[in-house]
């Protein structure tokens, strides 16, 4: 194939698994908005709308990795199920464009959630270049690995069930536990080394400084970018090694 | 004859195999290009387990394989660009339109826009699938979804087309329709591997057959070449008085609705149709179907294993 006809299948794959269900069926956006917005709901109710803030930061994060548990469960659906990913592997699609056009179609998804988003940072008086630029980067980053977490996951599962199992686990040890939604300051300093092993922390860090809810040095801000960036890569490494594109 | 697959002492054993039981063994066989190639064989047998192996979705545990002329190993690339497969089993994504199944298949194979119009119109008009283009694949019937995945797969440019059991839940004008647009494809000078488990599309199909058998090679042939191996290569059907223990002198008898059935060499079928003649009995003969060849083999096979699991029990 070539780089022609790679971004055509690419652009292919974001309409068939992005674009034509939400046109099937709209209710599909509205699906990846509700936990997040439940969230920003209860913790702005809570915090008298102090921490209105955080759960739009939180709430921007788990949508990324929702994006991920999503393209888990379609990756196993296609895989198992359907026979999808048999038919794509004996044609010219390469499994990087596949991988690639299914993770793009998963985050056409998270649009409509983003732009809420977006919105109530505007109308906050959050919104700055710098802040988009760190956020975008940082969302894209987090998008990355939880793509490359969710096509080695799939490689493993045997039956759309069995993501179930592991959507909440993810959730629960990448965005409730660790300090997206609250301040790391928050927790006793046990706790914030343990949330360290967390990729999610350093996104959150990035994200809340971006905004202005935490001290965000430049020194701090490379350290964050460079151990996020480095657990993208060890997941795309795992994934790499790990994720099985022809059956063993 | 150019080669389209060439595959030598394949041997397939899944990770998870109980006993480390081979799904393939020693099974050495060409496909011609341009032809139908039909495999046969009972469930399980290693029909499908040889096709993902040469569509590249299944690795290989021993053995050689060429595809294309491509080593299978190490050519995987150059492989895929050129075959296209109906893997069993398959169903098309369920929202998605009929249209939009092929048109996007081939778009994602790199089919410039234009073309993958013209080739989606064309495989919809030559499967009657025109007046369901617009129809979403959760509101179709089985067969149907089936046959928009022969109309994804046969609209590709691949000259290499691995079809498993591609018209199970067909009726039989929808599989007729099927076939002719497989015998349109051959034409080309496409070949195509065809599992299936009628035996009448595989004889009217295929151009050569292999019958499978517990993941090894038992026959292989053109249909008259099978024929021509089995140990009975006619059928008699006898209607009327005749006494059975006389007709097993000459081969294998089995007993149907109204007589009986025997299966024969030429000569005794000659020798049985005089006597027949004489008691003024009816009969009937010919040369044996590819489902009588696949019983004789098949039914032999398991014979052979019948009495060891016994034993084991």
């Amino acid at each position: 194939m070539n780089p022609r006809h790679r971004l055509r299948s690419l652009f292919t794959l974001v309409l068939l698994n992005g674009v034509i269900p939400i046109r099937t069926q709209p209710l599909f956006l509205v699906n990846l908005l509700a936990s997040p917005l439940s969230f920003l709901f209860f913790i702005t109710i809570v915090s008298n709308g102090t921490y209105l803030p955080y759960g739009v930061t939180g709430g921007m994060i788990l949508t990324m990795l929702s994006v991920g548990t999503t393209l888990q469960s379609d990756l196993t659906h296609y895989r198992h199920d359907l026979k999808f990913q048999d038919i794509v592997v004996a044609s010219p699609v390469e499994a990087p464009v596949y991988v690639a056009g299914m993770a793009l179609s998963e985050l056409v998804y998270s649009l409509p959630v983003l732009a809420v988003f977006v919105v109530i940072f505007a109308i906050e008086g959050y919104v700055t270049l710098l802040s988009v630029v760190v956020i975008a980067g940082t969302l894209v980053l987090v998008w990355a690995f939880a793509s490359a977490l969710a096509f080695t996951l799939a490689t493993y599962f045997q039956d759309v069930r069995e993501t179930f199992l592991f959507s909440p686990l993810i959730s629960l040890f990448l965005t409730v536990l660790p300090p997206v939604y609250y301040p790391i300051k928050a927790l006793p300093m046990w706790a914030q080394f343990v949330a360290r092993f967390s990729p999610t922390t350093y996104a959150a860090g990035l994200v809340q400084g971006a905004v202005g809810l935490a001290p965000l040095s430049f020194g701090l801000a490379v350290l964050d970018w460079g151990v996020l960036a480095g657990f993208t890569v060890a997941l795309f490494l795992l994934a790499g090694l790990k994720a099985r594109w022809k059956e063993p | 004859m150019p080669v389209a697959i060439r595959a030598e002492h394949l041997r397939k054993v899944y990770p998870h195999s109980p006993a480390g039981v081979a799904a393939l063994e020693d099974l050495s066989l060409e496909v011609p290009t341009g032809r139908v190639y039909g495999l046969i064989g009972r469930n399980g047998a290693g029909k499908t387990t040889f096709v993902r192996v040469c569509a590249t979705q299944l690795t290989l545990s021993g053995g050689t394989v060429s595809v294309l002329g491509h080593d299978l190993e190490r050519e995987e690339r150059a492989i895929r660009a050129r075959i296209a497969c109906i893997p069993q089993e398959s169903r098309p994504l369920y929202f998605l339109t009929v249209e939009e199944v092929v048109y996007l298949y081939l778009k994602m194979r790199g089919i410039d826009r234009t073309e993958a119009r013209r080739r989606t119109r064309d495989a919809l008009e030559e499967l009657s699938l025109t007046e369901y283009r617009r129809r979403m694949v959760s509101r179709l019937s089985g067969g149907l979804r089936r046959r928009t995945l022969c109309a994804m797969v046969l609209a590709s440019d691949a000259d290499l087309l691995f079809l498993d059991e591609p018209t199970t839940g067909l009726d039989p004008i929808a599989r007729r329709q099927v076939w002719e647009a497989i015998r349109r494809t051959s034409r080309e000078h496409r070949t195509i591997v065809l599992t299936t488990h009628y035996l009448d599309e595989a004889e009217s199909l295929s151009a050569r057959l292999a019958l499978i058998e517990r993941g090894r090679l038992v026959l292989e042939g053109t249909p008259a070449d099978l024929r021509a191996r089995v140990r009975y290569p006619y059928r008699v059907t006898i209607q009327g008085a005749f006494p059975r223990a006389e007709l097993e002198s000459y081969g294998r008898v089995a007993e149907i609705e109204g007589g009986l059935l025997l299966f024969t060499r030429e000569a005794e079928a000659r020798e049985v149709a005089r006597k027949a003649l004489e008691r003024n009995v009816r009969l009937s003969m010919g040369p044996v179907s590819l489902e009588d060849i696949f019983l004789e083999v098949v039914g032999r096979s398991i014979e052979e294993e019948t009495p060891r699991e016994e034993a084991e029990a």
